[in-house]
């Protein structure tokens, strides 16, 4: 590996929270350059390509861009800094926190100086609760700064910077859940639009951020678009935090350039599948995205090789099977985990993931009825859609993948016929 | 009215006569009925929950197969009955009066105040009652008025889908039905046939459906001995 390229876990960063240290490591520079010239920041991101490491890769300036242009109605606007990170086999943003508090904090920061925020808001889940700890004193430590006044002149009012408990469910880290928790209430997600950067948090446009994509946001601003461009492989820019996890030999968090082939994650950082054991598959950060498997050993893992596979890269999140261990059963663990999930609100949701979970359980154990393979694909092609978030849609991909891709595993002989996609 | 429409049923393309129910037409494609598919014809209510998609809907609506007419292009999934991670216990012998009614309902279904009336169980309720209002009634400790309010329920748990907050409001509405039944004088006409069915003097003859006479004859022959 080379640690050259370690950004967000290069290892002088590795702190807690140690504002001097940050500082003497060279952190603050990106707020002095976005104080500098706050007009700059969002363009800054756009030509950094930096993309929404939450899952969606959705283009991060874009957001920004919104939130900075909705008006305030009651002079509001909210930065979240989504630290609720709860889905199986994802385990980087909790490191963050925990060990670069300063850098995710400054991150946040920047963001409210480019949409001019007043309130800074970190919402951690409680069940790190070592992150938590480190982010609230991290968070004292830049109260009253230079910095911190710099920017209240700027925005013309105080700056407040709070650490928000998250119901630490999974639900909750949707971004219009993200609102509904930080309103007092359960994490409900709504329908969008409008979109939190437009009227969010207490109708306040809200800019939500996923903790990886704001700790990146210091060193784009320090040491400039085209270096965290051509930190990237091929067309890709900056590096990526994986959680490799599953039946590798050297699972853990790994910080890449963005696009490392699978291959090389797995066999060269990985070490290889464990035991020796043949390579299966992989279920992609949520997990609930399409499963790659061996055919898709050579595509780069960025938001867009990975989605010409018609998959996702999600969280990044890596979870590697060998030959031995059933896909049902992982796929039935998964469902059951969204079945728990699932806030409920939306019928077809909390139906649909028990049915599911149900029909998955019996495959496993041997007890499927002639239908309920059947009954299966039938739900995959009703459910998608039906939910306010993307919860039941992303329990359906991984269902439905799993099934196109491993229909042995599901007791059916011959793959399954050609399906509209 | 005589073309036939074509409907997926749990993956399975069928074909129907347009005037019959999602579990008429189950039935008659050959498909065989199973628990959770249907009462089989024994009236055990709300056992054909299902999850219905509407030809070009996005919105997916769970409902009784057996009250809901097929559709052209419908995609139906019949769906076993729910069971949340928590289930309610109680021991209606706790109930020693109805002065303690209000502290057992808190304690049996502590999560019942947290409805927020977002009226998901009245548009799930097959039987259009007012389910919502009974859950408050409930926790407002007017037994009475919400018992009535759940009198017609079939236990069909659609309520218990719908519900965000993990209210089951149907075994609510049992819970007080229950209670009331508990705390109140039985109806004497209900005591007199006992009584009459008991002595002999009365006999039970009930015919049941199909099959299962030849199990259920002897078991029915002597009802008195059963209670």
């Amino acid at each position: 590996m080379n640690t050259l390229n370690q950004v967000l876990l290069n290892p002088a960063f590795q702190l807690g929270a140690d504002l001097d240290g940050w500082r003497a490591a060279g952190g603050g520079q990106g707020l002095d350059a976005a104080l500098a010239d706050p007009g700059a920041i969002i363009a800054t991101l756009e030509a950094a390509d930096l993309r929404g490491m939450g899952g969606a890769g959705f283009p991060t300036h874009r957001k920004w861009a919104a939130a900075a242009a909705a008006p305030a109605p009651d002079g509001d606007k909210y930065v979240v800094c989504n630290g609720n990170e709860d889905e199986p086999g994802t385990f980087k943003d909790r490191h963050l926190l925990r060990w670069t508090p300063h850098q995710v904090i400054e991150g946040a920061l920047i963001a409210a100086v480019a949409i001019r925020a007043n309130r800074v808001v970190l919402y951690i889940n409680p069940h790190q609760a070592e992150g938590r700890a480190q982010m609230r004193r991290a968070a004292q430590q830049w109260a009253g700064t230079e910095a911190v006044r710099r920017i209240e002149r700027l925005i013309g009012k105080p700056l407040e910077i709070a650490v928000v408990a998250t119901s630490g469910r999974y639900i909750g880290g949707e971004e219009t859940a993200v609102i509904s928790s930080l309103e007092g209430g359960f994490p409900f997600p709504r329908r969008k639009p409008p979109f939190p950067a437009e009227s969010g948090c207490h109708g306040a446009p809200t800019l939500i951020n996923n903790t990886e994509t704001l700790a990146n946001v210091p060193h784009i601003l320090h040491h400039g678009a085209a270096w965290y461009r051509g930190l990237g492989v091929g067309d890709a820019a900056g590096t990526k935090l994986y959680s490799l996890s599953g039946d590798v030999l050297l699972p853990g968090l790994y910080e890449l350039p963005m696009g490392t082939s699978l291959h090389d994650l797995i066999f060269v950082h990985g070490g290889g599948m464990l035991e020796g054991k043949a390579f299966k598959g992989v279920f992609t950060g949520g997990p609930s995205n399409t499963l790659l498997t061996a055919r898709d050993l050579d595509v780069a893992l960025d938001f867009d090789s990975v989605r010409l596979r018609r998959s996702r890269l999600g969280t990044g999140a890596m979870i590697v099977i060998s030959e031995g261990t059933s896909i049902v059963r992982k796929v039935a663990e998964y469902i059951e985990f969204f079945a728990n999930g699932s806030c409920g609100q939306c019928p077809s949701c909390k139906a649909g993931t028990f049915q599911m979970a149900r029909l998955l359980d019996r495959v496993d154990s041997g007890r499927a009825g002639p239908g309920d393979i059947a009954a299966l694909r039938n739900l995959c092609r009703i459910l998608p859609g039906s939910g306010r978030c993307g919860l039941i849609d992303g329990a359906v991909t991984v269902v439905e993948s799993s099934l196109h891709t491993f229909p042995a595993e599901y007791g059916v002989a011959e793959p399954a016929p050609a399906e509209t996609a | 009215m005589s073309e036939t429409v074509h409907l997926t049923i749990d993956g399975r393309e069928i074909a129907a006569d347009p005037t019959v129910s999602i579990l008429q037409a189950y039935a008659q494609s050959g498909a065989e009925l199973t628990a959770n598919v249907g009462c089989m014809g024994q009236g055990v209510c709300g056992s054909c929950r299902c999850m219905v998609r509407k030809d070009g809907e996005r919105q997916v609506s769970t409902l009784l197969a057996c009250e809901t007419r097929v559709e052209p292009g419908m995609q139906v999934s019949f769906i076993d009955y729910f069971l949340p991670a928590h289930v309610h216990h109680y021991d209606l012998k706790d109930l020693h009066d109805s002065w303690g009614m209000l502290d057992q309902i808190r304690a049996v279904f502590p999560e019942a105040e947290h409805c927020r009336h977002c009226s998901g169980c009245d548009r799930a309720c097959p039987k259009g009652l007012p389910v919502q209002s009974g859950v408050a009634f409930s926790v407002a400790g007017d037994i009475a008025a919400a018992a009535a309010v759940f009198d017609q329920c079939v236990m069909c748990n659609l309520c218990t889908l719908a519900c965000p907050e993990n209210i089951r409001p149907n075994h609510l509405g049992l819970f007080v039905r229950r209670s009331v039944a508990a705390l109140t004088l039985r109806p004497i006409d209900l005591m007199r046939r006992l009584r009459e069915v008991a002595s002999g003097e009365m006999s039970v003859n009930v015919t049941l459906p199909r099959v299962e006479t030849a199990t259920a004859a002897p078991r029915l022959a002597a009802p008195a001995q059963d209670r």
